[in-house]
Parts: structure tokens; C-alpha cells; sequence
């Protein structure tokens, strides 16, 4: 007589908590991968709290006020301390934008790379789960954190701001522009860069190499945030709107790419 | 008997190399059937095509009653594997480990733990649930690969090197569960190096390299191509006259000495062995044992996969 056979495919939300939730145990096992998440937004959260209250008690020289008001016109007019704060506030805003590029793309690296390493994506793949599907779940159980991360460590900073802040540093933090940048901007710039970690993964096996080919994404960001806090580039609504279709695009364009590289047969023959 | 394999034709080809030539296969419900071939005779690649995980490139193959190529998320639930490394997640527990698999299998949440529940008991690891797999040994973690391949209940399950590395203890307990699961009507397709295990085990056995070279039992492969040989310890040793007399004894094909023994081939040994001792006896010779004479499956493997080297 023979027993049934109880397996079936799992429902795609099933698979994906299961996937996240393994993922998560196995990240915070993990204490160099934790360090690596967390180190990032900690850094950049005490260095602009500490920007901000420095700006706060130490005035600024004339020199320095009047290179400020030729680098960033937004800021021209206003009284000098507070130019300074609002400046400062606005740069790391900037900075924030570069956790959601860092901080998922070790994770997504991580998930690859160490199935890899341990062999586990053969059985992996030999569970009547879709490719896509299981890809689908990789990316969400490191999207999810990092985005969390990248919104608890503003949240933070805008509690702070706003209290230790002059009103041109809280208004320049509590701009709408900037609340909806992180809000839209962080998760499609998190999706982009763990599906370039996950690609990249399918080509390498050192996880410092895929960490310096991947870093190359924080590029645009920086060099845009540079451009706007210089005023070189005006971030208005309009520009904005540009960027979240092009980060959309991207996304999918990466993820597609992704999908391609992460097939049954390319894992298990070519990937080395 | 119902096949729960069968492939037509099936080939795989990597660029200019023919890792699987064009294989016929036939499995059936509830045996375990041995698969040998030498290193890189494309054993795994042929047990990754029959679990649909990857493609051939040309040919047919049905599994569990699903066609290849078509149905393959419903060959994936059907079968099991376990593959050449254990490939567990050892910072999680084995608790961890197979409820996540079963999960992966479909299975609802208290299915799924019954399950692990129960593979965990039968492999003798319940006590060691919630350890981290990484503190296990090698053999620990086979039973554990083999746990998660059998958890969901697969129709077949295909073995790849099971007891490689293991000690006798832990290489007992899997053989144990092979030779249950088909008890219970599962097929085992095992690919082995270990022919001694081979023999104990199989109710068949493929020899392969590239391409299937022969299949049949053991002991008719043994029987073909080494006839049915009986060996015969007289005491206090064998003289010249029951030789003689063995060798004048109707259907016995060859007789000689070796080691205190006179060894005898015949093609019907049940009707041969009687005779045998009934005229060592009418001559006055003292038998002390009357054994069949078994060749080494080794002999066999070696004869079929060697020559084309």
C-alpha cells in the first residue's frame, strides 16, 4: 500500500513568511551581518543629531555664513545659526537616502551567497515552490528590514530635530517633499539595490567583492544629494515625480534581470 | 506492477557533452532500485532531470504519473531528494530546519510539525530538536538531509549516496529506513558507490554511464555472468576420487579445488546439489558444509562498467 503524498505548492503568502521569517533568524544569527545593518543608520543618525546640536550652540563664522549662502541659495536670507541647522538638517537627509542603498544590499548578498556557500539552494529548489516566486520572497525578507531601519532611524531624527533644532532645521526635516521621498523614494531605492545584490550574487562568490560592485549604486545617490544641497539640482516636485518612475523602471528592469539569472537549471549547472 | 518512472529516450546535453545518452527507464511502485555508474557517469545529473529540476534536451519522462516538462512543480511534490550535500541551515535548529521544508511542501502548519515530529523520532534526533544543526555530526546531519527529503511523503525518493561517510551505526538506521519506506509501497531510486549495500538492498539494479548498460537483479546479473557456483567442505579435506566423482555428476559444468573446498558450477544448482552430495557420500566422503557460492557484486559492476573505459 502506498502512502499519500501530502506536498502541494504552498500559497505564495505562506511561502513568503516562511522564507522571511527563516531569513531573519539566519540574519540575526548572524552578528557580522547584524553589525553591517545596523552600523550604517546608527552612524548616520548620531553624526546628524550631532551636526544639528553642534550647529545649535557653536554660531558660525561670517566666512563660513556667507559660503553657505553662495552653496545653497535655499538657505540665503535666513538668520546665520539658522542657516547653518537648516543646511545641516537637509544634508543628512541626503545621507538617510544612502541607508536603504547600503543597508539591503549586504542582506540580499548574504542571502545569496551564503545558500550558495552552504549548498542549501538545491533542496531549495527541488520544493515544488516557483523560482519567482521563491526570488520574490529573498527580496521582500530583505527589503522589509531595511526599510524599517531606514524609517525608525528618520523617525528618530526627526523627533530630534524638531526638538533640539532651530524652525528652519525642523521645517527643512518636515518637509513634505522630504517625508514623501521617504516614504516612496526609500523602498524603491531599497528594492534596486537588493535585486542588484541578488544579481550580482549570481556571479560572484565573495561577498566583499559583490559588496564593492554593488557600493557603486550609492553613487547616484550621493552625487544627486550633492548636487541639491549645492543647489546645483533643484529637487522640486516635479523632479521627484521623475525620480520614483525612473526608480520604478529600475526596479523592475533589475528584478526582471534577476529573475533571468535566478532559474532551477542556471543555479544548480552554472552558478559556481 | 505500476511504474512510477519511466523515461523514454531521455538526454541531456551540457554543450558538446552527453551527460545522459538516451535513457530507458523503468521503475516500479514500492522498489528500491539501485543506481551505479563511476564518478561523473551523469548519475546526478540524471537524478536532478527525474526530479524536475532541470531540463533535458531531448526524450520523455513521466514521474509519479506526471509528465516531465509539463507538470513539473507537481514531479517536485511528489518526489524527494536527497542530495549529494546535506545542505541544511545550521545556524537554525533541526526543528527549524524541517518545518520550514514542510512548509515549502505545502503542508498546513500542524501537518507540518506532526511531521517533523515524526521524522525527528525516526531518526533518532527528537531529543536534539532544538540544537542548532551546526553542532551535529556528519551523520546527524544526513539523517536529517534524508528527514526533510521523506518528510512530505514522496511517492519516490531519490537517494544519493545516503551512507557515504557515515559510521555503521547511523549507515544501519538509513538502510533500516529505506528497506521501511518500501514497506510502506514507496520507491527508492539510490545511487550508490557502496555495492555491498547495493546487494542488501536493491530489488533492482541499473548500471550507468551516460547510458543505462544493463538492468536486471542482482543475483540473476551474478547467476549470467558468473553461473551459480556451490562450494563443498569435506573433512578432514577433498581427495582426488570425489573430485572425479563430483565432475562425473549430470548437469555439473565445471568442478575444481580451492582452499580445502571442491567448488562446482552448474546451470540448475537446486537440481545439481543433491546429486552432488548424495555421490560424495556413496563414495565414502565427509561433508561438513554444503554453501552457495556468491559472486561479489563488485565482480559484476566491474565486469559491465569497466570494459568500455
Amino acid at each position: 500500500m502506498t502512502a499519500a503524498v501530502l506536498a502541494v505548492s504552498p500559497a505564495r503568502p505562506t511561502l513568503v513568511r516562511a522564507v522571511c521569517v527563516r531569513e531573519w533568524r539566519e540574519a540575526l544569527g548572524n552578528k557580522l551581518l547584524v553589525g553591517m545593518t545596523l552600523l550604517p543608520p546608527v552612524v548616520i543618525l548620531v553624526a546628524g543629531i550631532a551636526a544639528v546640536a553642534a550647529a545649535a550652540v557653536n554660531p558660525p563664522s561670517d566666512r563660513d555664513v556667507q559660503a553657505l549662502y553662495a552653496a545653497a541659495p535655499a538657505v540665503a536670507g535666513l538668520d546665520p545659526k539658522e542657516a547653518v541647522q537648516g543646511f545641516i538638517a537637509t544634508y543628512f537627509l541626503i545621507l538617510f537616502m544612502l541607508i536603504p542603498t547600503v543597508v539591503p544590499l549586504t542582506m540580499a548578498i548574504y542571502s545569496v551567497i551564503g545558500e550558495k556557500a552552504s549548498r542549501t539552494l538545491e533542496p531549495l529548489l527541488a520544493t515544488p515552490v516557483g523560482v519567482g516566486d521563491l526570488l520574490f520572497a529573498k527580496s521582500l525578507a530583505s527589503t522589509v528590514p531595511s526599510v524599517i531601519v531606514t524609517w525608525a532611524a528618520y523617525g528618530i531624527y526627526l523627533a530630534t530635530v524638531i526638538s533640539i533644532g532651530s524652525r528652519a532645521a525642523a521645517q527643512a526635516v518636515t518637509a513634505p517633499r522630504w517625508i514623501l521621498a521617504i516614504v516612496v523614494l526609500v523602498p524603491l531605492l531599497t528594492l534596486l539595490s537588493v535585486n542588484l545584490g541578488i544579481l550580482i550574487s549570481t556571479r560572484v562568490n565573495d561577498v566583499r567583492v559583490a559588496q564593492q560592485i554593488g557600493g557603486l549604486v550609492v553613487v547616484p545617490v550621493v552625487g544627486l544629494g550633492i548636487a541639491q544641497v549645492t543647489g546645483r539640482v533643484v529637487l522640486d516636485n516635479g523632479a521627484f515625480l521623475e525620480m520614483t518612475i525612473v526608480l520604478i523602471v529600475l526596479d523592475l528592469a533589475v528584478f526582471w534581470l534577476a529573475r533571468l539569472a535566478f532559474q532551477r537549471e542556471n543555479i544548480l549547472v552554472r552558478w559556481r | 506492477m505500476r511504474s512510477v518512472v519511466r523515461t523514454e529516450k531521455l538526454t541531456k546535453r551540457f554543450g558538446a557533452l552527453t551527460a545522459v545518452d538516451g535513457i530507458d527507464l523503468e521503475v516500479h511502485e514500492g522498489e528500491v532500485f539501485g543506481f551505479l555508474g563511476p564518478n561523473g557517469a551523469g548519475k546526478t545529473t540524471t537524478l536532478r532531470l527525474l526530479c524536475a529540476l532541470i531540463a533535458p534536451t531531448s526524450g520523455t519522462a513521466e514521474i509519479a504519473g506526471f509528465k516531465l516538462g509539463r507538470d513539473d512543480s507537481k514531479i517536485r511534490a511528489a518526489v524527494g531528494i536527497l542530495t549529494e550535500q546535506p545542505g541544511l541551515y545550521e545556524r537554525q535548529s533541526a526543528w527549524d530546519n524541517l518545518v520550514f521544508y514542510a512548509t515549502l511542501y505545502g503542508l498546513p502548519t500542524p501537518v507540518a510539525r506532526a511531521q517533523a515530529e515524526r521524522y525527528l523520532r525516526l531518526m533518532g534526533l527528537w531529543e536534539r530538536r532544538t540544537e542548532p544543526v551546526v553542532t551535529f555530526s556528519r551523520g546527524m546531519k544526513q539523517k536529517m538531509a534524508i528527514a526533510r527529503a521523506a518528510l512530505h511523503e514522496p511517492r519516490v525518493l531519490f537517494l544519493d549516496e545516503p551512507t557515504t561517510g557515515l559510521d555503521p551505526d547511523a549507515a544501519k538506521t538509513v538502510r533500516e529506513f529505506i528497506v521501511a519506506l518500501r514497506g510502506e509501497g514507496r520507491t527508492v531510486f539510490l545511487c550508490t558507490h557502496n555495492l555491498d549495500e547495493a546487494d542488501r538492498l536493491c530489488d533492482r539494479i541499473a548500471f550507468f554511464r551516460h547510458r543505462v548498460l544493463r538492468i536486471a537483479q542482482p543475483d540473476d546479473l551474478r547467476a549470467e555472468l558468473y553461473g551459480r557456483a556451490t562450494e563443498i567442505r569435506l573433512l578432514p579435506k577433498p581427495r582426488a576420487e570425489d573430485l572425479v566423482r563430483v565432475q562425473a555428476v549430470p548437469g555439473v559444468r565445471e568442478a575444481h579445488l580451492e582452499n580445502g573446498s571442491i567448488v562446482v558450477a552448474s546451470a540448475d544448482p537446486l537440481r545439481t546439489n543433491p546429486l552432488l552430495v548424495k555421490a560424495l557420500v556413496d563414495g565414502g566422503a565427509e561433508i561438513a558444509f554444503v554453501t552457495e557460492r556468491r559472486a561479489h557484486l563488485e565482480d559484476v559492476y566491474l565486469k559491465i562498467v569497466e570494459p568500455i573505459e
